[in-house]
C-alpha cells in the first residue's frame, strides 16, 4: 500500500513507512493479579524495547479508609524506579457535579488523581494508560491516562470521578521498568494490572 | 490469533518539519482507524490545533467539533463548525519543556460505513509548568463516503523532527 504524501516540499527525511499486514500488532507482555495479602506495588520489570508504544490497563482497589478513591502513584525508569523530580501532573476531572484541572510540576512520581477505589467504598476503579514512543531516545515520554471511579454516591462525602489525566518523565531513555502503586495505602486482592505492547 | 489490531502506517518527520502528515491509499478491510500522535509545533506558544481532515475535502460545511479542555488551572468547552476541518487535538509547542512531545490518540469508528463519520480524541500535550493545555474532542465529518485518506495539519505552526504518527486499523473479528 502505498502511504506517501508530504505538503512540505522543503521537508527533510520525512520517513513514511509501510508496514506489512500479516501480523497482530498489540500484545500481552505481562499481566499481574493482586493476591490475598495485598500489595504496596506493582511492578513491571525488563520491559523490551521492542515495542512502538506500552499501554497498561487495569482495573484496582487499595485499603484506603474513610474514602472511596484514592490515587495512584507511579515511576518509571529504565531499569529501577528513577525517583529524581522528573514528573509532572496535568489533569482533567468531572465528578458528576462540576468540573477541575489542575498541575504539579517537578515532581518525584506521577500521582494520578482518583484512580484506584477502595475497600471502604466496595468499588473498583479502571483506566488505560498510554505511553507513547516509550523507547524513542529522542524524546521525553508523555504519559496519557484515562479512566475512574464510581462509588455508588458518596463515600466519607467523597463521590466517584471520571479524569483524563498525564505526566511527561523528563528522560530521553527508554522505558524498561514501571511501578505502581497508591498514594499512601495497599492494593487489594483481586487488582489487575496488564500491560501490553503496541507495534 | 484474528488480527484485531493492526499496524498500517507510520510516519517520523525529518530535521526539516512538516507542515501536515497525508495518510493515502487507506485499506477498506478494518472496521475501525485508530491514530497515535506524539507530535511537537514549532510554533512559540499555544494552542496549536491539530486539525484533521478526510478524503481532501475543505467544504467549510463539512466538519463539526466540540472540545472539553482543561489548562492546568481551569476547565472550558468550545466548538468549531467552520473551519473545513476537525480540531481534533492542540499539540505540544516550541516554548514547552525542551524534548517534550504530545501524546494523543484519535478513534474513528466505521470510516467505511455510509453514514456520517464521526470520531473521538483524547490528548495531552504536556509541560513542566503549569499552564498547558489537555483535553477531550467529538468531531465529525458530514458526508457519507468511505475515508479513503485523511491529512493532520496545524492551525499555526509545523511538525518538528521526530514527531511521530501511526495510523491502525482494527477489525471487529
Amino acid at each position: 500500500m502505498a502511504i506517501t504524501k508530504i505538503s512540505n516540499s522543503g521537508i527533510y527525511g520525512t520517513k513514511y513507512n509501510d508496514i506489512a499486514a500479516d501480523n497482530n500488532y498489540f500484545e500481552t507482555i505481562a499481566k499481574i493479579v493482586v493476591g490475598s495479602g495485598g500489595s504496596s506495588s506493582v511492578e513491571f520489570t525488563s520491559i523490551p524495547s521492542t515495542f512502538t508504544h506500552l499501554q497498561v490497563r487495569y482495573i484496582a482497589q487499595t485499603n484506603r479508609g474513610t474514602f472511596g478513591v484514592e490515587s495512584f502513584k507511579i515511576n518509571v525508569g529504565v531499569s529501577s524506579a528513577d525517583t529524581g523530580a522528573n514528573y509532572t501532573r496535568h489533569y482533567l476531572l468531572g465528578n458528576g457535579d462540576s468540573v477541575a484541572a489542575s498541575a504539579d510540576t517537578s515532581q518525584t512520581y506521577w500521582e494520578g488523581v482518583n484512580d484506584f477505589g477502595t475497600t471502604t467504598g466496595g468499588t473498583f476503579g479502571a483506566g488505560v494508560i498510554d505511553i507513547l514512543d516509550y523507547a524513542n531516545t529522542n524524546k521525553y515520554k508523555t504519559m496519557r491516562k484515562f479512566g475512574g471511579v464510581d462509588v455508588n454516591g458518596t463515600v466519607g462525602g467523597v463521590g466517584g470521578s471520571a479524569a483524563l489525566v498525564s505526566s511527561v518523565w523528563m528522560s530521553t531513555s527508554a522505558i524498561g521498568y514501571i511501578k505502581i502503586a497508591a498514594m499512601t495505602n495497599t492494593l487489594q486482592q483481586h487488582s489487575h494490572f496488564a500491560l501490553y505492547g503496541v507495534k | 490469533m484474528a488480527l484485531t489490531y493492526t499496524a498500517i502506517a507510520t510516519v517520523t518527520v525529518g530535521s526539516g518539519g512538516a507542515s501536515s502528515i497525508t495518510f493515502s491509499s487507506i485499506p477498506q478491510s478494518y472496521t475501525d482507524l485508530l491514530v497515535k500522535l506524539s507530535t511537537r509545533s514549532n510554533q512559540a506558544s499555544g494552542p496549536d490545533y491539530v486539525y484533521l481532515q478526510f478524503n481532501s475535502n475543505t467544504s467549510t460545511s463539512n466538519y463539526q467539533g466540540i472540545f472539553l479542555r482543561g489548562n492546568g488551572s481551569t476547565v472550558a468547552s468550545s466548538s468549531n463548525t467552520t473551519e473545513g476541518k476537525i480540531r481534533a487535538a492542540i499539540t505540544t509547542t516550541s516554548g514547552e519543556t525542551t524534548s517534550t512531545f504530545s501524546n494523543c490518540e484519535i478513534y474513528i469508528p466505521n470510516y467505511t460505513s455510509s453514514n456520517n463519520k464521526s470520531t473521538s480524541s483524547d490528548w495531552v500535550p504536556e509541560n513542566n509548568a503549569t499552564a498547558t493545555f489537555m483535553g477531550i474532542t467529538a468531531g465529525l465529518w458530514t458526508q457519507t463516503s468511505a475515508i479513503t485518506s485523511m491529512q493532520l495539519s496545524l492551525s499555526s505552526g509545523s511538525f518538528v523532527q521526530h514527531s511521530t504518527a501511526y495510523l491502525f486499523g482494527i477489525r471487529k473479528d
